[in-house]
């Protein structure tokens, strides 16, 4: 059976508009689709609330973060003297930076450690769920499954997990909200216990809402835009930030109101859902190359010559 | 020298010539720097950091490289489901080209990834993130690499043991093709759908970086453009491969064939660059082109890269000139490369200062896993009959005649 | 503060000391050394009693610098400690008997007080040659020790010597100069260790058991925590100035007149447990060393004094963070510029080689287009 390059053309075409508009009507958003994939909030979900307009920089919470997870002060290029990490690392869960305008006429603390996102984008990538979601919402990282593949590195908008690249046996490093002892020999994570302002408190994410709405009610005007960082961005987070400067200004990604993984599902379920798409395509190829092995068989068959070697692969 | 391919044939080509010493010096140290970095770490023999955490071992030598991997794939889906028939003689090397490609790609990974005892885990489903792409694309590509690759260049492994002097083997190893040519339908099917769905998944990884990947390569449209690119880039590299074995061991060139790959091949390139360009002007973001700046820059290059070769190669000289064939499909190749490579490293932008090229270190490790599959490759052809070759070097060489069916 | 007036005088009052000024001695002794008020009503009550314990004071290879430091103290001075607080029944340097004559006090004093009273030990024993180096009465300071320990209801040994064997132990060490916890083992030993002690340390400790009968809590080397619980680094009045990145560089340069911190001039204040930047000495503000201008050097840990030379660094043990910030977004991550030389001749390479390829693509085009095979060429190139 001869297939023309009309034929061909045709098929392609077709076949990539079919495709072109699966995905793309997968992903086209209406408002149906996107409350289906959203993800709310875990009524006990817990997190911290910063308010850098309290926060005094005297970064009692390094020191002690860094005791409470047993972790070696990064003296970096100090010669040994300080504990001045630069960026969050493999031995930093928890980082006081400072932000000055460049006109020196506004100046905000930032107190930068895992957000515990509603909806992780590092959970969602995480092929064994080797960072997972506990019961409280706290983002928790599990070194029994973890591959160090470092999707988690890709996928998080705010650039938290930390990989130890010099060890052998390296691992994922990010706040875990004092997992280990909260709830067993402490009540609230290690730099909320030692916030002498209590610009960082630990909480309930809906109570720490609250209190947060409070706060911008009690001095409209004040708070950057009136708002609390992490209600709605990327689809919430459980740690809030609030201040007087833009929150991009601290560094603080601005992120769509849904999650990138909501995205992502919303786009790989409309053709796996349910895995109809691979299963049906797996029928159909079957149904086809039956035909064409039959067809090939026989077109071998005729083409054989009397003196060529014997040849014993009938079907 | 035109010719018409007709059966594959074993080259009686000697094996150890100074190119094989060459890539064989470079496999062996990318493995020895393999062996360096799995006693030492990650950090020792790489430039990654923790804004950029995948550089040329994922995003080079798995997403990129197992894109020209595809050939087996896509040149499959030519011969068998389009039913051309011509295209059978190349199969074997289209399908060896693809087990090299992501069997190479899969030693990459192996060495990239930091904690690789735990894979151990993933042989049990209850452990799966059913949302993870890249679950997806390990388990796929594995799963593909171990049963459908494998099967499909099982014919010119048996054949040689069935031409072998050991009755017992032979018998066993003819019992073992009958399975095959028994279970063709469906293992072949296997071999259409699973590359289907990683080389999509490969698209969509980056998709779930949100607006850290440039907004020029950003859209929900990844999946489809990486496969699509998939598909070229294999025809690109059996097309690169064909050319360079017809001049280097004499097989003749079967213009036809060779011909309608390209043909096919820039028709598809125009079509996936119309898409692309669709899906840019539907986001809207068609003026960042206009931007001078490095990602403008760089997807205008890609553009070029395989805009070009495709235009050209719709004329039927320039497909039928060899130096020109090779000469566009190569610049098609670079300009696919690139943009496999690029959403993942050149326009992936991590919140914070980071910056990222690959250590030397890194590089050479990265070239060598691409010379261990020139090894095998030059082995494969010396030994089995993969090579596709015109009636004249069939007689001339009296080379082992293959399998007819498969 | 103690507000009880109404007790009689006691007979042991001596010197015609009233109650107020005792109270007041009483008051500043606790006071000195962070003891609370009640607890110097404890004192007075315990005094009131009779309770002054005996006190045994053995010198061995010491400069007597411990006992002298002890002098220099008002609050209580040492008359008052002497007369009021306790009863020193042996000390070499205070006392005024000698010969056999001493020694028949100190066997008296041991044996009346035998299990109450309190020992206090300066000063190394050496322990080589079995302890010939240091005999007195033809007895060696080993066995004078352990006779003298048996029998003592607290151990406390005063001043580094003591304490771990201060500077005759240093290297080499030829007498084998030890402290006492090396020679009582298994015995409670209080060290207050320094050159000299601090002597308020002493005081607190000796207040404290005789108001409560009980020593203070004592950390892994036996150093009472109130005193030795931080290192001076800790708890250092110039530590603004280490935060800051001040230094002084070297002797009497403008940083060192500015009272920058000494850090870099040797300062052991990271490595050493002491409380002499609160308590001081002499009675006078800033009269310690980093006070004066001169680093510490260490003097109460075995570790440093007398082995890590006097410049070099200390090692900061935890070091926490300094007084500037981490920017919002530092640059991290470096690009070789030899891997993108690497880099960009291998890429040059390949594009070449492409290109080279294509051109004898081209050149065999133009030749015969015979299908008869060319001889084998075994050095052709089988790139992909």
């Amino acid at each position: 059976m001869d297939v023309k390059r009309r034929d061909i053309i045709k098929a392609l075409f077709g076949g990539s508009a079919v495709a072109a508009l699966a995905t793309s009507v997968g992903v086209v958003p209406t408002a149906k689709a996107s409350e289906a994939e959203a993800v709310t909030p875990l009524p006990e979900a817990v997190g911290l609330m910063y308010d850098a307009t309290k926060c005094i920089g005297c970064r009692a919470c390094m020191p002690a973060c860094q005791n409470e997870n047993g972790l070696t002060p990064d003296t970096g290029s100090t010669g040994g003297l300080y504990q001045q990490p630069e960026t969050l690392n493999s031995s930093t869960k928890n980082l006081i930076k400072l932000y000055t305008a460049p006109d020196g006429h506004e100046r905000s603390f930032m107190k930068q450690q895992c957000m515990h996102c509603v909806d992780p984008a590092c959970v969602s990538g995480c092929p064994m769920e080797a960072l997972h979601k506990e019961p409280l919402g706290v983002v928790g990282w599990n070194p029994s499954l973890c591959i160090g593949c470092r999707y988690c590195q890709i996928a998080c908008p705010f650039n938290i997990p930390k990989f130890e690249w010099h060890k052998v046996n390296p691992k994922i490093v990010k706040c875990e909200l004092c997992r280990h002892t909260v709830g067993k020999t402490a009540s609230q994570p290690a730099c909320t216990r030692v916030c002498p302002t209590h610009a960082v408190i630990y909480g309930k994410r809906s109570e720490l809402l609250a209190e947060a709405h409070r706060r911008i009610a009690e001095r409209p005007g004040f708070y950057f835009e009136d708002r609390v960082y992490g209600e709605i961005e990327g689809g919430g987070t459980q740690c809030l930030v609030l201040s007087h400067v833009d929150y991009s200004n601290l560094g603080l990604p601005k992120l769509d109101r849904e999650s990138a993984p909501s995205q992502v599902r919303r786009s790989t379920n409309f053709i796996y859902r349910g895995f109809l798409t691979p299963i049906v395509a797996y029928g159909g190829i079957v149904a086809i190359m039956r035909n064409r092995w039959k067809d090939h068989l026989e077109h071998v068959e005729k083409e054989k010559q009397p003196e060529s070697p014997s040849q014993e692969n009938r079907a | 020298m035109t010719a018409t391919w007709q059966k594959c044939i074993r080259l009686k080509e000697p094996l150890l010539t100074k190119p094989f010493y060459v890539f064989a010096g470079l496999a062996a140290v990318a493995l020895l720097l393999g062996l360096f970095r799995e006693l030492t770490g990650l950090g020792y023999v790489t430039g990654l950091n923790d804004g950029y955490s995948w550089g040329l071992f994922k995003n080079w030598n798995v997403t990129a490289l197992t894109a020209l991997g595809s050939g087996g794939y896509a040149v499959a889906v030519m011969a068998w489901i389009f039913n051309e028939r011509k295209f059978h003689p190349i199969l074997r090397t289209a399908v060896l080209t693809s087990l090299l490609g992501y069997g190479t790609g899969m030693l990459a990974l192996g060495v990239d990834v930091g904690r690789p005892w735990n894979f151990i885990h993933m042989n049990n489903p209850r452990n799966w993130n059913p949302h993870s792409v890249l679950l997806e694309v390990a388990v796929c590509m594995t799963a593909y690499a171990l049963l459908a690759l494998d099967m499909e260049n099982m014919p010119p492994f048996l054949e040689r043991i069935y031409r072998g002097s050991d009755p017992q083997k032979s018998a066993r190893a003819l019992k073992f093709f009958n399975f095959m040519q028994k279970t063709f339908p469906f293992g072949i099917a296997l071999a259409f759908v699973l590359p289907s769905m990683h080389q999509s998944s490969l698209g969509s990884l980056m998709y779930l970086a949100g607006n850290r990947v440039n907004t020029l390569w950003q859209t929900p449209r990844l999946p489809l453009l990486y496969l699509l690119m998939a598909y070229i880039l294999g025809f690109a590299c059996v097309l690169l491969v064909l050319l360079l074995s017809s001049y280097a061991w004499d097989l003749g060139r079967d213009s036809v064939i060779l011909g309608k790959l390209a043909s096919v091949m820039s028709w598809m390139t125009l079509v996936w660059l119309a898409i692309q360009f669709i899906d840019l002007g539907y986001r809207g973001v068609v003026g960042q082109l206009l931007i001078f700046n490095r990602y403008s820059v760089c997807f205008l290059t890609e553009t070029i890269l395989l805009l070009i070769p495709a235009i050209a190669l719709r004329s039927a000289s320039v497909r039928a000139t060899a130096g020109s064939l090779f000469r566009m499909t190569f610049l098609l190749t670079l300009g696919g490369l690139l943009y496999r490579f690029t959403p993942t490293t050149i326009a992936f932008n991590p919140l914070g200062d980071y910056r990222y090229f690959p250590s030397v270190a890194e590089i050479l490790m990265s070239i060598g896993f691409t010379s261990i599959a020139v090894v095998i490759f030059l082995f494969a052809v010396k030994k089995f009959a993969i090579l596709p070759a015109s009636a004249g070097k069939i007689a001339a060489e009296a080379a082992m005649p293959p399998f007819d069916t498969l | 503060m103690c507000d009880d007036m109404s007790l009689p005088i006691p007979a042991t009052f001596r010197n015609g000391v009233d109650r107020r000024t005792f109270l007041k001695i009483v008051a500043q002794a606790t006071a000195a050394i962070g003891l609370s008020g009640t607890l110097a009503a404890k004192v007075v009550e315990a005094v009131e009693k009779g309770a002054r314990p005996s006190v045994i004071w053995l010198h061995f290879q010491e400069c007597t610098g411990c006992t002298e430091s002890l002098l220099r103290t008002s609050h209580p001075g040492l008359a008052e400690v002497v007369f009021d607080l306790i009863s020193l029944d042996y000390h070499e340097t205070l006392m005024a008997a000698a010969g056999h004559q001493a020694e028949e006090v100190l066997e008296s004093a041991i044996k009346k007080n035998a299990g109450k009273y309190v020992l206090v030990l300066e000063g190394a024993i050496p322990t080589k040659e079995n302890g010939n180096y240091l005999q007195i009465a033809q007895k060696t300071g080993i066995d004078i020790l352990k006779h003298a320990a048996t029998s003592a209801g607290a151990i406390v040994a005063i001043g580094s010597c003591a304490s771990w064997g201060g500077v005759p132990s240093a290297d080499p060490n030829p007498t084998g100069a030890s402290g006492v916890n090396q020679i009582l083992e298994g015995k409670t030993v209080v060290t207050l260790p320094g050159c000299p002690a601090n002597p308020y340390i002493l005081l607190g400790t000796l207040l404290q058991y005789v108001a409560l009968g009980r020593l203070p809590e004592l950390d892994e080397l036996g150093r009472p925590k109130f005193a030795y619980g931080r290192v001076i680094h800790e708890h250092c009045p110039r530590r603004a100035h280490f935060d800051a990145g001040r230094f002084a560089e070297e002797f009497g340069d403008e940083g060192h007149r500015l009272g920058y911190c000494l850090y870099k001039l040797g300062c052991k204040g990271p490595s050493t447990h002491a409380s002499c930047s609160v308590l001081h000495f002499c009675e006078v503000v800033d009269a310690w060393p980093i006070g004066l201008g001169h680093p510490c050097f260490g003097c109460t840990e075995q570790a440093v004094a007398f082995r890590i030379p006097m410049l070099k660094p200390a090692e900061i043990v935890r070091p926490t963070p300094p007084a500037t910030y981490a920017p919002i977004s530092a640059p991290q991550g470096s690009i070789s510029p030899f891997a993108t030389g690497i880099g960009g001749l291998i890429g040059g390479a390949l594009i070449g080689v492409g290109f080279m390829a294509s051109k004898q693509f081209g050149r065999k085009t133009e030749q015969s287009t015979s299908e008869t095979p060319k001889q084998d060429q075994p050095g052709t190139s089988g790139k992909e």
